[in-house]
């Protein structure tokens, strides 16, 4: 039975007569994976009604510490301690017992099942009869809905929800119960800055009523507006525990990466030229009732900004021909028409989809299969047969520049931490391909501050080199420096156009959100 | 949707009810209440099956077995049932659903606990059922049933026991799958086991009951079965496996897990048993229907994958 925690009642308790007793604690956990170590030793202490940050590479091991503490893994050897209790079960039940949820970094929606269902599957609410009761299942799936302001019908089939939304059910799932322990593994990867501020509401609200929350992130300006305490890890191991005032963000990065990051952002922006690339005329995206016009030019990295649901992954789907839609797109000059993602390939329309899960990896095959795959026929020789070395040492190459952690080429993807995994959907097309056009969206969810660095330099390089770039984000500063132009997207339609010198956060929000246009 | 996505989802509907109609027309003894009878008797003991494999294939497994368990069942019951009297005949009921439960509980004790694939688990169980049977009959039909055994295929008020059994089996799951905490569970557990274990689903538990349901349901349809053929006989459900998966699969649920609904399944028996009996009413060869039944699956499942791409 799960205790509530109380905190003038915990001081009270007696257990430790130095405070009251620390919500969650790790003595000298340790975990490895094929004999290779990923967490080492960790010792840390976390009290209740708290908002403590982890903070660390891609692979550093955060997300395999959440698996063990919410019960996916057993530790090899060490001691994790929930309440006072010395866990000895590992099992998601057990941990759900004991107060603990978490918002997984992969997300798990169960697509075939309705909003509702997937929003209360575990918590069921049974009548005397063993029945469902139905209606006010859905009524609290409504509240919940409501609450966080999601203009969701909880009717609807999981699987027309975009990653965004998705990932507002995962918080709701995981916020909305009576939870003393909340690990939270980059909950805001793939959310705009208002559907920020529902989770940090969320967050503030489970920690005035006691909670512990345990939090990642790759957004760095979160970590001051958001946590009590940081926590860094390097290479599985914790090697700093403070205070947030204590810290500056630039000690933070130093501490995780080990070096110091001079400028995130490259230096120069080079001017595009103006030929048109990529000419869209009056495109209607299937199920949107507005229609779009823009242009991106050679060189160029224009940027798409808006709110979760304003259209953009849609709209870069069917730009690509994975969605249906009407109007006149233009590649070169030469119109496309019916194009599917295959025809997109040869016509030379790279993508990389905000799902890496769904269209972005194999999570099943190998590293080197997953970077070379689209490119095979330029690492395949006269007799037909793959040129093996070629193709490993491009992909060494790739992922040297991307800083991704791996153990061997021959790895299944599977096996990556989620920053790494986004890095090989990304490295296919940055390195070994050169796109006419590249299509981003969402290119740096979850990737570390290092390696962001490192791929908006290979990013502005390709731009550089005459490739156009059409970028969607929900990172604000990565929006503003990257791109040279910002097309606002609301409901479908473009809502305005910002250029590079005003260019600002308010604007590109005051347009998302429908208020009075500004001449700033 | 479009009119031609409502003739591709309704296509098995329709060709089910031109098949009725030409059938009728061209055939007196089509459309009588007595060869309706005929159908619901004969289409009882898929229907028992198909109920079960719905279970099953909900979660995303498959089980092989229920063929052989239905004709073990039917002998273990037979063996009971020699001796005279009721508690002998209700003793034999008994046994012949338990020894089926028992067969369940093993399938889903490998695929849940030992985790071994379901496929290969119950392929496996399927050649040991049917090796009982043939160990504790000699492989001998056991005939020499008593009177009271015989009558639990008969008629009670007037229905045919077995087509009660299966409308209780039908509205049973029905409200169990869409109406209780074990039904979400079972969904849930098909549809993304990984989001199902996270949310607190027990899914070893979840897993055991279906097959042990799907092993009791198959146990039942044997012990039927046996007191319909005076007998029971080691080889008489095989190969009903294929047809109760085929029932499941064109009533739309879904192998890959978590989709689909107990009125799909008792669609798809029934289209199976109306076709064959029409078949057989029309004299066309054994052979014949073997090679249609075959297209109508492929068929069924072809709209279906169709259709399901469009929602997308
Ligand atoms: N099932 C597995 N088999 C082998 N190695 C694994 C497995 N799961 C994780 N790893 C390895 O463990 C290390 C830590 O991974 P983890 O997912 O904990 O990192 P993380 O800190 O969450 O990174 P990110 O910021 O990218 O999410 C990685 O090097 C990864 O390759
Ligand atoms: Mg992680």
């Amino acid at each position: 039975m799960p205790v509530q925690t109380d905190e003038s009642n915990s001081s009270e308790a007696g257990l430790r007569p130095d405070g009251p007793k620390p919500a969650l604690a790790f003595n000298r956990l340790c975990k490895s994976f094929d004999g290779i170590p990923v967490l080492r030793e960790i010792t840390a202490r976390f009290m209740p009604g708290t908002v403590n940050v982890l903070a660390g590479e891609n692979g550093a091991g955060k997300s395999t510490l959440f698996k063990i503490i919410s019960g996916q893994l057993a530790p090899d050897s060490g001691i994790l301690v929930v309440k006072g209790a010395p866990v000895l079960t590992f099992d998601p039940r057990h941990a759900r017992g004991l107060g603990v949820s978490i918002i997984p970094q992969e997300l798990l929606p169960i697509p075939d099942m309705k909003v509702w269902q997937n929003l209360l599957v575990g918590r069921e609410r049974v009548s005397a009869l063993g029945f469902l009761k139905r209606r006010e299942m859905m009524a609290e799936a409504r509240r919940l809905l409501e609450e966080f302001h999601l203009d969701i019908d909880p009717e609807a089939p999981m699987r027309r929800l975009g990653v965004a939304a998705t990932q507002m059910i995962e918080i709701i799932k995981a916020t909305s119960r009576d939870s003393d322990v909340v690990l939270m593994d980059e909950p805001s990867s793939s959310l705009s800055s208002r559907e920020t501020e529902e989770l940090f509401r969320a967050i503030r609200l489970l920690r005035a009523r006691g909670a512990c929350i345990l939090y990642t992130s790759h957004r760095m300006e979160e970590i001051e507006q958001i946590s009590d305490t940081v926590a860094i890890m390097r290479d599985g191991a914790f090697i700093r525990q403070a205070p947030t005032s204590t810290l500056t963000e630039r000690q933070i990065i130093t501490d995780m990466v080990g070096r110091d990051i001079e400028d995130l952002f490259p230096n120069r922006v080079i001017g595009a030229n103006r030929t048109p690339v990529l000419e869209v005329r009056d495109f209607k995206v299937a199920g949107y009732p507005a229609s779009t016009s823009f242009t991106v030019h050679a060189g160029e990295i224009l940027g798409l900004g808006g709110l979760v649901g304003a259209g953009r992954s849609e709209l870069l789907e069917a730009i690509f021909g994975l969605r249906k839609a009407d109007g006149d797109i233009r590649l070169d000059g030469a119109p496309v028409a019916g194009s599917s993602p295959a025809k997109s390939i040869r016509r030379g329309i790279a993508f990389v989809p905000e799902d890496r899960k769904l269209a972005g990896v194999l999570t099943s095959l190998s590293i080197l299969d997953n970077v070379t795959l689209p490119h095979l026929a330029g690492f395949t020789g006269g007799a037909g047969f793959v040129d093996n070395a070629a193709r490993r040492a491009r992909t060494l190459d790739v992922l040297r520049r991307t800083r991704t952690k791996y153990a061997r080429l021959g790895q299944i993807v599977a096996h990556l931490s989620g920053g790494n995994q986004q890095k090989i959907a990304l490295a296919r097309w940055l390195v070994t391909g050169t796109p006419r056009l590249l299509i981003l969206d969402e290119p740096t969810r979850g990737i570390d501050v290092g390696a962001r660095s490192e791929i908006y330099q290979l990013i502005h390089d390709l731009a550089a080199s005459g490739v156009a770039v059409l970028l969607a984000s929900s990172d604000m500063p990565e929006l503003i420096n990257l791109s040279h132009r910002i097309l606002v997207m609301r409901g479908g339609a473009i809502a305005g156009e910002l250029t590079r010198d005003a260019v600002n956060q308010e604007g590109i929000l005051r347009l998302a959100m429908g208020k009075t246009k500004d001449a700033a | 949707m479009d009119v031609r996505a409502l003739l591709l989802r309704y296509a098995l509907v329709i060709v089910l009810f031109v098949f009725v109609g030409v059938l009728g027309v061209s055939n007196a003894s089509f459309f009588t209440l007595s060869n309706f009878n005929v159908v619901l008797l004969q289409v009882s003991t898929n229907a028992l099956l198909a109920t079960g494999a719905t279970y099953v294939i909900l979660t995303g497994g498959i089980d092989l077995s229920v063929g052989s368990v239905v004709g073990m069942s039917g002998v273990v019951a037979a063996m009971v049932a020699q001796r005279d009297g009721l508690p002998w005949s209700t003793a034999a009921v008994a046994a012949g659903v338990a020894a089926g439960g028992a067969v369940g509980l093993l399938n889903g004790s490998l695929v849940a606990v030992a985790r071994v694939p379901a496929f290969v688990a119950t392929l496996g169980t399927m050649t040991i059922a049917l090796g009982i049977a043939y160990v504790l009959s000699d492989g001998q039909p056991i005939s020499g049933l008593s009177d009271a055994f015989l009558a639990v295929s008969d008629h009670f008020y007037g229905f045919p026991v077995p087509v009660l059994l299966m409308v209780a089996a039908v509205v049973v799951s029905w409200l169990l799958l869409s109406r209780t905490r074990l039904g979400l569970h079972i969904y849930a557990t098909g549809g993304n086991p990984q989001a199902a274990r996270v949310a607190g689903v027990n899914l070893r538990a979840i897993r055991l009951t279906v097959y042990t349901i799907s092993g009791l349901l198959a146990g039942l349809a044997g012990v039927v079965l046996a007191s319909r053929a005076t007998a029971g006989i080691a080889t008489t459900g095989t190969g009903y496996e294929l047809n109760a998966i085929a029932a499941a699969v064109i009533g739309g649920i879904s192998l890959m897990g978590g989709r689909g609904s107990i009125f799909g399944t008792v669609f798809g028996f029934m289209i199976i048993g109306v076709l064959d009996n029409g078949l057989n009413i029309l004299n066309v060869s054994p052979f014949y229907q073997l090679i249609i039944k075959g297209a109508i699956i492929i068929g069924a499942v072809f709209i279906d994958s169709t259709l399901n791409r469009k929602d997308d």
